[in-house]
């Protein structure tokens, strides 16, 4: 049985024992409601969270953007000049060590309790490891690339848009993982804190009355967005950095000439 | 085109001349003189191998040749007219690691020298499969760089190098990083691909018997500061073979290099 197959069979194990183990009582429905019962509270209020799902959605967006443009624009900044990059970056890596979550309270008193508090928090959280890869993306780049670049006649422009900014794609994109992942994290548990809507609202809401389907309704919810997220990351890297995913294919290149199936070359 | 036309060349096509060239490193604590008073003609279509121990300045003069870095004093030209920054329509480079962009096809790769001047994507196409078919790699232009040997990567660089067709290729320890054997094979091949475009090359190595077999001229540099202790005429008739390797007149150029570099070791 293949790695996959058996991964699969695992989530579906799991799906399966989210229905069997409370509707057998072996776990009371308080802790865990069975899936059905779960989707049946999802549906039927289905107006409610499709409301709340479009309010967070429209936070995580915009706090996305922020997170990612301005992540990346700083990270190149820092990863490309010697200077800001003794300034900043000692600064940044110490905040990325501070728990960001103490500031929300302070973001509520700045912003209220509307989206703009949780686009704030959550555009910081998500903005500091966009940044330290970008950066980093950008300080590994093979000096030898550039340098070949130079040595065809590549002005400063053309090594930046050709050179500097393809082969900075990949590390780039894995702090975008990690960074997008952030601001998720970062919009629902500002929800769940102090907020008057979305989907961490909605959870918090229906915990405090011990309606379990429905807190975990909400929960399905923000899984499927965090699996939805880590899809897109997934699609955008084949499509950008194709090169990077290449041992095997080198392999067998290797194979094939020294099975002599491919002359003449070394 | 480079406005090369307006430039009278006082030498022909592929002419390389260095002039009392110096070359001094500061820093806070010293200066270190890299290169000294360096001075070199080499005639077009010559193969011409610098030696030296590591820190004799080799790769700078290279380096020179090719734009990428200036001298502190003394004068370099290429085909009559001064170098002071890149044109690859004068100077190919090939480097020790290959240097391709690894996001690029290997036709891609041989094509970006083109494609920085804005050439039409057929005529790009064209000149990059007539390089890749001199380099024996007909047919692997649509490969990534990762789906290539080390020797073939090596390959694409040449050909990267001659796209333009410059008169002049140099030559920054391209197959150091390669095993003996691929070595060797890449020798051969580069000595064909040489005779076949009767190019200048200038070939910066480690190795005393790749420098004997591929040269035409060796030229022995001493570390700092840099400077010419021997300038060789290599008379061994071509086609070079693996036989003379074993020869007395390959042992006695070889010993010689050796002793210079062993008394500055």
């Amino acid at each position: 049985m293949s790695a996959a197959t058996l991964r699969r069979l695992i989530v579906v194990g799991l799906i399966a024992l989210w229905e069997i183990l409370p509707r057998a009582g072996v776990i009371p429905t308080l802790f865990l409601p069975s899936l059905s019962s779960t989707l049946i509270a999802g549906w039927n209020d289905a107006g409610e969270y499709g409301h709340a799902l479009a309010v967070t959605l429209y936070e995580v967006a915009i706090s996305m953007a922020f997170a990612c443009g301005g992540g990346i624009l700083l990270g190149a900044v820092v990863g490309s000049l010697p200077r800001p990059r003794i300034l900043i970056m000692p600064m940044v890596s110490s905040l990325y060590a501070v728990p960001l979550v103490i500031l929300y309270p302070v973001f509520t008193v700045w912003l209220g309790i509307g989206s703009e508090s949780k686009i704030a928090f959550a555009s910081i959280y998500g903005f500091l490891p966009t940044m330290l890869a970008t950066a980093a993306g950008i300080q590994t780049i093979d000096p030898q690339l550039l340098l070949a670049a130079r040595s065809m006649g590549a002005t400063l422009s053309q090594r930046l848009i050709r050179v500097i900014i393809p082969a900075a794609i990949p590390t780039v994109l894995s702090g975008l993982r990690v960074g997008g992942a952030l601001v998720i994290v970062g919009v629902v548990v500002s929800e769940m804190l102090i907020s008057s809507a979305g989907i961490g609202y909605l959870i918090s809401r229906y915990r405090t009355i011990l309606d379990s389907p429905h807190v975990f309704a909400g929960v399905l919810l923000v899984l499927a967005m965090a699996i939805a997220f880590n899809a897109a990351i997934k699609w955008i890297e084949r499509k950008a950095a194709i090169w990077q995913t290449g041992s095997r294919a080198g392999q067998r290149a290797a194979d094939e000439i020294t099975a002599g199936a491919i002359q003449p070359a070394t | 085109m480079q406005p090369l036309a307006n430039i009278t060349p006082l030498k022909p096509a592929g002419a390389i001349e260095v002039r009392n060239v110096g070359q001094i490193f500061k820093s806070k604590e010293q200066d270190v003189t890299a290169l000294q008073d360096v001075s070199l003609d080499i005639k077009p279509g010559r193969f011409v191998v610098l030696v030296g121990p590591s820190g004799c300045g080799k790769s700078t003069l290279l380096m020179m040749m090719a734009g990428l870095r200036e001298q502190t004093s003394g004068t370099i030209t290429i085909s009559g007219a001064p170098i002071p920054k890149p044109d690859p329509n004068r100077v190919g480079v090939v480097f020790q690691e290959a240097s391709l962009f690894p996001w690029l096809t290997a036709e891609d790769n041989v094509e970006f020298p083109l494609a920085l001047r804005g050439i039409p994507k057929s005529e790009r196409r064209a000149k990059a499969q007539d390089a890749l078919k001199l380099v024996g790699l007909d047919g692997f232009g649509k490969r990534h760089p990762h789906e290539l040997s080390g020797g073939m990567k090596q390959r694409v660089s040449i050909a990267r190098g001659l796209v333009q067709d410059p008169p002049v290729l140099l030559m920054d320890e391209p197959f150091a990083a390669l095993d003996e054997q691929t070595r060797m094979t890449m020798g051969d091949e580069l000595l064909r691909i040489w005779a076949a475009t009767g190019k200048t090359v200038v070939f910066v190595t480690h190795s005393l018997t790749e420098a004997v077999y591929l040269a035409d001229e060796v030229i022995v540099m001493s570390p700092r500061p840099g400077r010419i202790v021997d300038h060789l005429q290599v008379t061994l008739p071509r086609p070079r073979t693996y036989e003379m390797l074993s020869g007395d007149a390959f042992g006695t150029l070889r010993d010689r290099i050796w002793r210079h570099i062993r008394k500055s070791a």
